[in-house]
């Protein structure tokens, strides 16, 4: 269970530290990638495991990785972003968005059918829905510093 | 206080939209990319900034001397691909201004000094190998589907590499990675090399997710930004249209899944 875990952390940890490097991250921000994919996937793992939805789970995920870090870019004064969207990449859903094209390939050639029409939609459904939770969980935690009170000038 | 001269702000305009339009380029939110420009007029001696952005451009006015004196540039910005080294020097550039109390001079000269952070080429192929075979393990792919991930994805890093070394434009660079990243990942299915084709087929083109636009373009909607966020929006889109048609090329050559 614990080793479980700790296994899909690690191999969490290792595609937010490759694309660290596709986006040039500075060198000393690598470690902290590294951790923030562990950290959102397993804290998704941990919620799918307290029988939360996939959708839910991976918005809550995205808003824990960016409350952490928020605290981070305070301490080293580095762009949120460059932490947060390495971490996010292990939560990407790859295999529906992918599975979605081959669906509209398939209705293409061997004609529409409803099986097909089903797989498309969930796949596309839970795609989008996905990514859009990954998106407002992460502006969540920096749109609650912002309030309207700029003074009337 | 003290007078600024029409040509010392112009030059001051012209340090601060040279510093927005890096980070404009090379992808930052752009809640940043205007904090940075205020906050760079601040410690210029400028009264207020103030900017609009749309993706294609940036639009920007200082105003100086009691907001009597207002100089307004205009510069185009050509996105490049994602380097968030330039953008965390621009930002670092920022802060020391505003600690040492440097002046335009500075601006200029630290702009000119800014080197991109490249890894080395071989280690990010590996590990962007390493990284997409790791997201085959996460979606539950066996013990060869893990390799041979790791061989599709890597060639198809370095496709990438050497598309973007003769500077061709990310959908053209987009598309052929995809189609060299499928055309491995799919002869590993002919020749029925794993039980889980399809973990490989989509982990060996996730080196292509557009996660920056994506997020960035809800940040910046979500900050008040609705124009930058469209417009990310539909780069994201154009990139995993892309993707896309680099897939089913390498699919309908290949004649499978239908084709």
């Amino acid at each position: 269970m614990i080793t479980e875990y700790i296994l899909n952390a690690i191999f969490a940890a290792i595609p937010a530290l490759g694309f660290a490097m596709v986006f040039n991250v500075p060198k000393h921000a690598l470690i902290y990638c590294a951790f923030g994919g562990a950290i959102a996937y397993t804290s998704r793992i941990i919620l799918q495991d307290l029988n939360v939805p996939l959708e839910l789970a991976t918005f809550l995920a995205s808003t824990i990785i960016g409350i952490v870090a928020l605290y981070w870019s305070r301490k080293f004064i580095i762009p949120r972003p460059v932490y947060t969207i390495a971490s996010i990449i292990p939560l990407l859903p790859g295999t529906f968005a992918f599975s979605a094209i081959i669906n509209l390939i398939e209705m293409n050639a061997h004609g529409v059918t409803p099986e097909l029409i089903n797989l498309f939609i969930e796949n596309g459904l839970k795609t989008i829905i996905i990514l859009g939770g990954i998106g407002l969980g992460l502006a969540f935690p920096s749109l609650y510093n912002i309030r309207y009170n700029r003074a009337i000038s | 206080m003290k007078k600024i001269t029409y040509e010392e702000q112009t030059k001051i305009t012209r340090a601060i939209i040279k510093a927005a339009v890096l980070m404009l380029e090379f992808g930052a939110e752009s809640k940043l990319i205007e904090e940075t420009a205020q906050r760079l007029g601040n410690a210029l001696g400028i009264d207020s900034v103030e900017m609009s952005l749309i993706p294609s451009a940036i639009v920007l006015s200082t105003l100086s001397n009691n907001q009597t004196q207002s100089v307004t540039t205009t510069r185009r910005a050509h996105h490049k691909p994602i380097n968030m080294s330039i953008v965390c020097d621009v930002q670092k550039m920022c802060h020391n201004i505003e600690k040492e109390k440097q002046d335009v001079d500075f601006i200029f000269k630290a702009l000119k000094e800014i080197q991109p952070n490249y890894y080395n080429r071989w280690l990010v192929m590996f590990m962007v190998g390493l990284s997409c075979a790791s997201f085959a393990y996460l979606t539950g792919g066996d013990i060869s589907a893990f390799f041979i991930t790791f061989i599709a994805s890597t060639l198809a890093m370095f496709t990438r590499q050497e598309l973007a070394k003769r500077k061709f434009v990310m959908i053209i660079t987009f598309a052929f990675t995809a189609f060299v990243a499928t055309i491995v990942a799919g002869l590993s299915q002919i020749y029925e090399l794993s039980s889980t084709p399809n973990v490989i087929l989509s982990a060996s083109v996730i080196l292509l997710a557009p996660g920056f636009p994506f997020v960035n373009s809800v940040l910046d909607a979500v900050k008040g930004y609705l124009a930058m966020g469209w417009g990310r929006w539909m780069q994201a889109v154009l990139l995993t249209v892309a993707t896309s048609i680099g897939i089913i090329l390498a699919l309908a050559l290949l004649s499978l899944k239908g084709w």
